[in-house]
């Protein structure tokens, strides 16, 4: 039941942003099945969703230019470990550009990712990774939020949509929660 | 903007890099003047996006922005890392940084239907990584409004660029060899710059 509330909570969050004007949806099974993500997005319309080619660094690339042109992107990477693909763009590119333009240039990317699931069936080392601290560390003006209960789901999303400094936002999720 | 100016300009900023007056690094350009004025007989500087890396100057005084604001951007330290949405100007001073960005920025054009363009300029190193590879490909494929502009001195700071590629120039067979070659998503051209040092200006700094 637990586990249920939680995805129920990512499908109200994914909705909510989907409502919002400005926002566009990218990654791997965004509109196409294959991933846990996926369920939470059947209700976002379409035409607000690109599905992208396996291409992570070039992907958060795409998302911070959309950004700048005044989109709300929320890119989708369902795990850590493949996340760390697009190190630069996030460390060197999105997170430092508030800084290299001295405020005037302000990119709100949302990043969605997931720590990966280990139940029913552990993925092994490559899948299951939560990186989140060690891009603390890297990162100066990214806002990095774990959503470890249900309810904080939400919340994340809105804050990560409405904020207004300057600040992009990873959200990190749980899909083992309550199992 | 004359060539001339263009000139002038760089030879202004190397010769306040070398009394000290910039505390970061700069990239001049030289020898590319026709080149750059060539490329911006296209540029809708007003309504257009141009992005370029770590070497920018000439780019930027085309694109219209200031002289006076220029400068004052590169003596505050920004030469390499120029950023000015306001003026529709955004750089990388990272290898292969820029391209995925630029790309980003087309998509945004075509999904509101605007009549911006995306200039993306890069050397021939950046060219050839997989970052590169990766933009160009998915915007010829999506028919994104961008052009890449690639130019070619054949070096990487002082790395030779096709020599330890393997000479592999996946360009050559479009451009059939020439100095110029341009297509509707793809500019490309070969210089020196026997003037300026990869970094700098020729003389060595002491802060």
């Amino acid at each position: 039941m637990s586990n249920q509330l939680y995805n129920q909570c990512l499908r109200e969050a994914m909705n909510w942003l989907g409502d919002q004007p400005d926002t566009v949806f990218l990654g791997q099974a965004v509109r196409y099945g294959g991933t846990g993500c996926y369920e939470s997005l059947t209700q976002v319309p379409d035409h607000k969703k690109i599905e992208f080619p396996v291409a992570e660094n070039f992907q958060i690339g795409v998302s911070t230019g959309l950004a700048i042109q005044g989109f709300v992107p929320v890119s989708v990477v369902p795990r850590w470990n493949f996340l760390i693909c697009a190190a630069d763009q996030i460390v060197n590119h999105l997170d430092k550009m508030p800084l290299l333009s001295s405020g005037r240039c302000q990119p709100r990317v949302i990043i969605r990712v997931a720590k990966g699931s280990e139940t029913p069936v552990d993925p092994q080392e490559q899948h299951k990774g939560n990186f989140a601290e060690a891009f603390r560390a890297m990162c100066v003006t990214i806002d990095i939020i774990e959503c470890n209960t249900p309810e904080s789901i939400l919340p994340a999303y809105q804050l990560a949509y409405t904020r207004t400094d300057g600040r992009s936002t990873i959200i990190v999720e749980f899909p083992d929660y309550g199992k | 903007m004359t060539k001339q100016e263009l000139i002038d300009f760089e030879r202004e900023i190397g010769d306040r890099f070398n009394n000290r007056e910039i505390r970061a690094p700069i990239h001049l350009y030289a020898g590319n003047e026709d080149q750059v004025m060539r490329v911006f007989e296209k540029v809708d500087c007003e309504n257009d996006w141009v992005c370029c890396t770590w070497r920018n100057h000439y780019q930027a005084l085309l694109k219209g922005i200031p002289q006076d604001r220029l400068r004052d951007e590169i003596i505050a330290g920004k030469s390499m890392v120029m950023n000015l949405p306001e003026y529709k100007f955004v750089c990388s001073s990272i290898v292969g940084g820029i391209p995925s960005i630029a790309t980003g920025l087309a998509l945004a054009a075509k999904l509101r239907s605007t009549k911006e363009h995306v200039w993306c300029w890069c050397g021939d190193m950046s060219a050839l990584t997989g970052a590169w590879s990766e933009a160009y490909r998915y915007s010829v494929a999506h028919n994104l409004p961008i052009t890449f502009v690639v130019e070619d001195n054949e070096l990487s700071v002082l790395t030779p660029t096709h020599e330890v590629w393997g000479d592999d120039r996946w360009y050559l067979p479009v451009a059939n060899n020439r100095t110029w070659y341009e297509n509707k998503h793809l500019i490309y051209y070969r210089y020196r710059n026997d003037k300026y040092p990869h970094a700098g200006a020729g003389v060595r700094v002491q802060f």
